[in-house]
């Protein structure tokens, strides 16, 4: 499995790549911190599950939450981007040729995916700390006090924060994967997916909102908000983590045993 | 079940009955090959014979239905206990598009614990030393299939197999691919190359094995496959019309020939073809006849195998 991690890394860890993310991830951190300040609701109680004020701002964990309020939109793109990630090795023939070099496919598969989520790690750290940083410099032109968000209390919350978020991007990894290794064609594996945590569970949600506590998409974003009106945190966490242990197992199950022909 | 294979060596590959079915499609139907120990094994069949698909038996990608096999000693149960003496390049050659051919190879080897400082040498040896750090996507497929060789050669193998290597290869490529296969066999590796240019494994196989809709028709030495047709010679007057004067002349010298459009072939042994060639043409000349073509055929790889899967030469 550390073989196949580090090969994955070979992949990820070009100049190229690391250049495009950072890119990113700096925009992110700016335009995400300027949106969330921009859109923080002046006064009163949260206007909506995942909506922030300017009073949750001002405290400790307010320099973070910035950063979980941004990154819970970006559950869709995180979902369809592991999925293609997967998905491609299938349509490339790339499974294939790894195989011949690391035969033990769950090893490959999970080093693949450790890898992965390694370097996503890497980057949300990156991102939530940028983020804290453009949200202090902004924090004043919206009134928020930033005070307390260099404490104990606000490096608590930002763990916090970031080990919710990696949960929840852990969970549509493999979610994805899943995806990916039950239909093995990038199309198809990207309009599955979209579909799936854009519109459908979305819209299932707004006609039905007892939805969140039964849908993985809907169950992670609950999660990583902190819990719903619908769906506590932890309630979101126990089923989340069901959906993603059977998910996982299926897909190692179908990679171990399936033919490779392509 | 390395047991020794036809030619006395030790089996480097052996099947026992290996099938695979994909759904009513029967790919492989019970196939038991024997390939020898440092040999040249051309694999040849037809399109759909079922060459990939064994191939991909034999190295753990295609679970077969039934039957039973080994690679260098080790069961096809256990591909990873023998994938690492392996070398192999598989249907098309698949790397990733946006590394370059170095980074490519660098993922492999990390992937299969081979010596990365190789690669250099390997990219030199394939033709690609001053390419490697062009990304894969603006690759030639001849280019893609060397790089596919080089990943096969990472580990140092003790087989290879090699799923027609020479597919967009140009004709210098081709002769490349032929001098190279045969430079790799002589430092007593086994080589399992499929290919649908025959001339080219006539040239390079030590070993032959054939296959057509799944089943075994042949599998042996190269020089007993070809020896199967026996030699021919090959006549034609110049004037049509002595075409039945001339079959009797050659049966009257103890030989049967057949009528082929507008020649006579006359099968011969290979050791007196240039004596009966001669006195076919003194003969003939005597009668004042004259041979527009009189000349030796000795049977290729592509007549042979035509013959053995039933088409027409």
């Amino acid at each position: 499995m550390i073989a196949s991690l580090r090969a994955e890394l070979v992949k990820v860890l070009r100049p190229r790549v690391l250049i495009v993310t950072a890119v990113t991830t700096a925009v992110f951190a700016v335009g995400s911190a300027a949106i969330v300040l921009l859109s923080a609701d002046p006064a009163g109680a949260r206007p909506s599950d995942r909506g922030v004020t300017v009073a949750s701002l001002s405290e400790a964990g307010g320099g973070t939450e910035v950063f979980t309020t941004a990154v819970s939109f970006a559950g869709t793109f995180l979902f369809v981007v592991f999925v293609g990630v997967v998905a491609v090795e299938f349509s490339r023939g790339t499974f294939r040729t790894m195989l011949l070099y690391q035969p033990r496919r769950l090893r490959l598969l999970a080093g693949k995916m450790s890898a992965l989520l390694v370097f996503t790690a890497a980057v949300l750290a990156a991102a939530e700390a940028l983020t804290w940083v453009v949200a202090k410099l902004l924090a004043p032109s919206q009134d928020v006090a930033t005070g307390t968000w260099v404490s104990a209390s606000a490096l608590g919350d930002a763990l916090a924060d970031y080990g919710s978020v990696l949960f929840w991007v852990g969970g549509y990894a493999l979610l994805g994967m899943t995806v990916a290794v039950l239909v093995r064609s990038v199309p198809i594996a990207l309009a599955i997916g979209i579909a799936w945590a854009g519109p459908f569970e979305h819209l299932l949600q707004d006609a039905w909102n007892p939805a969140q506590r039964f849908f993985p998409g809907l169950l992670l974003e609950a999660f990583v908000a902190g819990g719903t009106s619908e769906v506590s945190a932890s309630r979101a966490f126990v089923t989340a983590t069901a959906y993603i242990v059977l998910g996982a197992t299926i897909a190692a199950t179908t990679f171990a045993r399936r033919d490779i022909t392509a | 079940m390395s047991g020794p294979a036809g030619n006395g060596r030790p089996a480097a590959v052996i099947t026992n009955g290996l099938s695979k079915r994909y759904g009513r499609l029967l790919a492989v139907d019970a196939l038991s090959l024997e390939v020898p120990a440092g040999v040249v094994a051309g694999f040849i069949g037809p399109n759909g014979a079922g060459k990939t698909t064994t191939m991909a038996m034999l190295l753990g990608l295609v679970d077969p239905t039934a039957g039973s096999g080994a690679v260098l000693g080790a069961s096809l149960d256990e591909p990873a206990s023998y994938l690492g003496r392996v070398g192999a390049l598989i249907e098309a050659p698949a790397f990733w598009p946006g590394l370059s051919g170095l980074e490519n190879l660098r993922v492999v080897a990390t992937l299969g614990g081979h010596d990365a400082s190789r690669i250099p040498e390997l990219l030199e040896l394939v033709g690609l030393g001053a390419r490697g750090s062009d990304r894969f996507g603006r690759y030639s497929f001849g280019m893609k299939q060397r790089l596919g060789i080089a990943a096969a050669l990472l580990g140092d193998p003790e087989q290879l197999v090699l799923d027609e290597p020479t597919n967009g290869l140009d004709p210098a490529g081709i002769n490349e691919m032929r001098q190279f296969i045969r430079a790799v066999a002589d430092g007593n590796r086994t080589v399992l190359v499929s290919s649908h240019i025959l001339s080219e494994l006539e040239q390079v196989c030590d070993w032959l094995i054939v296959i057509d809709e799944g089943s075994l028709l042949y599998q042996g030495p190269a020089e007993a496959f070809l020896g199967r047709v026996p030699v021919v010679l090959a006549l034609a007057p110049e004037h049509l019309d002595d075409l039945d004067r001339l079959a009797a002349l050659v049966r009257a010298g103890g030989h049967e020939p057949r009528q082929k459009d507008d020649e006579l072939i006359v099968p011969v042994e290979e050791h007196d073809a240039r004596a009966v060639a001669a006195a076919l043409n003194k003969a003939a000349n005597e009668r004042g006849m004259v041979l527009a073509e009189l000349h030796l055929r000795r049977p290729s790889l592509e007549s042979q195998y035509l013959a053995a899967i039933g088409a027409e030469p």
